[in-house]
């Protein structure tokens, strides 16, 4: 099931990481990742492909990382998430073409 | 002005570090150059993981933080087991690493390693100094970190141009969050629970590290006294609840107790404290408890419901919650539960069987352990001897049997053994180890000679990955593929060309069922020695750990002999 996350967290040295990495130790493809600075925090939105058991646990996860201080999920739609990511959000700096490649195939 | 290696320091020193292990090398220089005079003993260890695996058996042994420090590049990457296994078995630790110059992060500079990055799974907080004003505000809140709910391992990364550079230094700084909770849980737990213990039929007790880490064990004890349900301990647990409890039933999991694993399965309600319920403690996942409603204190709330749902979770420290319970529960008139304690703790399950017992290593263990003076420590390595130790220890001391169960880290017992003489220089410290395991980190002999520490080290050898080997011959079909260590070295000649005294004692030491007056005579010797000792003792080479839960079984589908 897909699940839209929302994640507001301070944004400290690596907390960004701790939130991913917890998706990615579970091996979960990441569609769309968006950080963003939200007042005088930070919230990250990470689209995921979760059983409930995954949901429960990313939960446990999060309110468990240093600076992480409110997670919130909602059962995306797959139209109510394509809108969502259509609406100005930033295209991830990895797809950034320099002289027709892509960076991640340069590297 | 100050450089920043002697604010590091400072700042350690007002932390109350008296002791650091570590190993010296180019990114760290700096923090070496200003350790004379600093305050701080530091420990040589002779390589990275033993130095890390020291400072656990200090925070092991004591509940204060402990500290490994290492250069940069592969000094920094040698900690990472260390780290990982403070993590899985929530050991207040503060590693530090130097780090390249700033302005070459990021270049592959040499020994330059992202530790940071590394290590980010693995520590519940770190960071990379980007500027010497960063340094006390940095420590203050590594140790604060290192310490606070559940404890764990912190990385502190320091660029050597950092600790080089001088500053004006005002003092250390504190940290502390100001919401931080009390520990106690809320209060609209207890009728919920009263309502699930008026109903209950076959209540159970279980546990673990938390009950140690948090300071519980004598409420624990005084709250289980009132109940008089039936407990069991997690290998961490051991020595929480004293073992001469007439509703102890001893340790639980894949080679926990006949009796504890039998309760755990027939349970109608199983009171957690302080758990987080690994595979090791419930046998198939699925399987577990099938019975029962759970009640989970615990002070971490990423810990609950991680195998299964529980219905009332009780989220705070154990030492404000379990007086809550006690508080409230003595006034209560509670069911009668004799009958179910009669078959829980009952002779027919009060011992595990026979077959697993009598064989050789747990006879020299129980020999072994019978001399033990009260205050000791025991400490494991990883593998068979690991659960022969864990299944007959029956001291009661609560820091007593230190062993890497979450990460189960072979090579582990004797750095580990000793950070904890160091910090118990008084006590008797017995490192149990396998013949693979006490290879993996050896060289630390060197340790034990020069710092001439008492450490009592016993090698049980049978010449194999034992329980790697355990698992071919009961699951593959005794393919024992690269388990086979025939060609182990002369531990005693190793031992004695690091200067330390060994001795090989033979199976038929503890041939009979009791061991005869002269094996106990020289196992006093052994233990009372004030000089390091090693002793070896030869396993017969396919002996195994039983009872034991298959992978994949229920905790009461345990084997007893090979089928």
């Amino acid at each position: 099931m897909t699940h839209l996350f929302q994640i507001r967290y301070n944004n400290t040295q690596g907390t960004l990481m701790r939130i991913l990495m917890a998706a990615s130790r579970r091996g979960l493809p990441m569609p769309y990742v968006q950080a963003m600075p939200v007042g005088d925090a930070h919230e990250a939105r990470l689209l995921l492909d979760v059983s409930d058991k995954q949901v429960a646990q990313l939960y446990r996860d999060w309110h468990g990382t240093v600076d992480v201080f409110d997670v919130r999920s909602m059962q995306a739609a797959e139209e109510g998430w394509n809108a969502s990511i259509d609406a100005g959000a930033p295209m991830p700096p990895a797809s950034t073409r320099i002289d027709g490649q892509s960076r991640s195939a340069m590297a | 002005m100050l450089r920043g290696a002697d604010i590091v320091l400072r700042c350690l020193r007002a932390e109350g570090v008296d002791m650091v292990f570590g190993y010296p090398g180019g990114a760290i220089m700096p923090l070496y150059d200003a350790l004379d005079g600093s305050g701080i003993r530091h420990i040589l260890s002779r390589h990275e993981q033993g130095a890390v695996f020291a400072a656990e058996g200090y925070a092991r042994s004591t509940g204060k933080t402990g500290v490994a420090i290492a250069t940069s590049g592969p000094g920094a990457t040698n900690l990472v087991t260390g780290i990982a296994d403070a993590k899985m078995d929530s050991v207040p630790l503060v590693c530090i690493t130097g780090q390249v110059r700033s302005i070459l992060i990021g270049t592959d500079a040499f020994q330059e390693t992202d530790v940071f990055g590394l290590t980010l799974p693995l520590t519940k907080w770190s960071r990379l100094a980007t500027s010497i004003e960063e340094i006390p505000d940095i420590i203050a809140q590594g140790f604060y970190w290192a310490q606070a709910g559940r404890p764990g391992p912190v990385l502190l990364d320091f660029p050597v141009d950092l600790l080089k550079a001088k500053m004006e230094f005002k003092g250390p700084s504190t940290f502390s969050l100001p919401s931080a909770s009390n520990g106690h849980a809320k209060p609209d737990f207890w009728p919920k629970l009263q309502t699930l213990l008026q109903g209950a039929k076959k209540p159970f007790v279980l546990v673990g590290a938390g009950a140690k880490l948090s300071g519980a064990c004598d409420p624990l004890t005084e709250l289980l006294d009132t109940l008089q349900i039936p407990a069991c301990a997690t290998v961490h647990g051991l020595g929480a609840i004293p073992s001469d409890k007439t509703y102890y039933t001893g340790m639980v999991g894949m080679h926990g107790t006949k009796a504890s694993n039998m309760a755990l399965h027939e349970t109608d309600l199983l009171l957690v404290f302080g758990a987080r319920l690994d595979d090791r403690v419930t046998g198939e996942p699925s399987r577990f408890a099938p019975d029962a409603k759970i009640v989970h204190f615990e002070i971490d709330p990423a810990q609950l419901d991680r195998v299964r749902p529980c219905q009332l979770p009780v989220v705070g420290n154990l030492n404000q919650t379990v007086p809550q319970f006690h508080n409230e529960v003595r006034n209560v008139k509670l069911p009668d539960w004799s009958e179910w304690r009669a078959v829980a703790c009952g002779p027919e399950r009060a011992e595990v069987d026979s077959r697993g017992l009598s064989q050789p290593a747990t006879r020299f263990l129980d020999a072994l352990f019978e001399q033990l003076p009260d205050n000791s420590f025991v400490i494991t390595d990883v593998g068979q001897h690991q659960m022969w130790a864990a299944q007959r220890y029956r001291k009661n001391s609560p820091r007593g049997f230190i062993t890497s169960g979450g990460l189960g880290a072979m090579g582990f017992g004797l750095p580990a053994a000793i950070g904890v003489q160091l910090a118990n220089p008084e006590a008797c410290v017995v490192c149990i180890s396998g013949d693979g395991g006490f290879q993996m980190n050896l060289q630390e002999l060197a340790t034990v000679h020069r710092l001439k520490l008492p450490v009592k080290m016993v090698i049980i050898d049978n010449k194999y990955l034992g329980m790697v080997r355990q698992w071919q011959q009961l699951f593959y079909e005794r393919n024992y593929a690269e388990t086979d260590m025939s060609d182990n070295p002369d531990f005693v000649a190793i031992s004695k060309a690091y200067g330390i005294h060994a001795a090989l004692l033979g199976v038929e030491a503890v041939a009979g069922l009791v061991a005869p007056p002269s094996t106990a005579k020289s196992l006093f010797r052994f233990l009372q020695s004030p000089e390091p000792e090693l002793l070896v003792f030869e396993c017969p080479k396919e002996a195994n750990v039983y009872p034991m839960v298959p992978a994949g079984a229920a905790l009461s589908e345990m084997v007893f002999e090979e089928e």
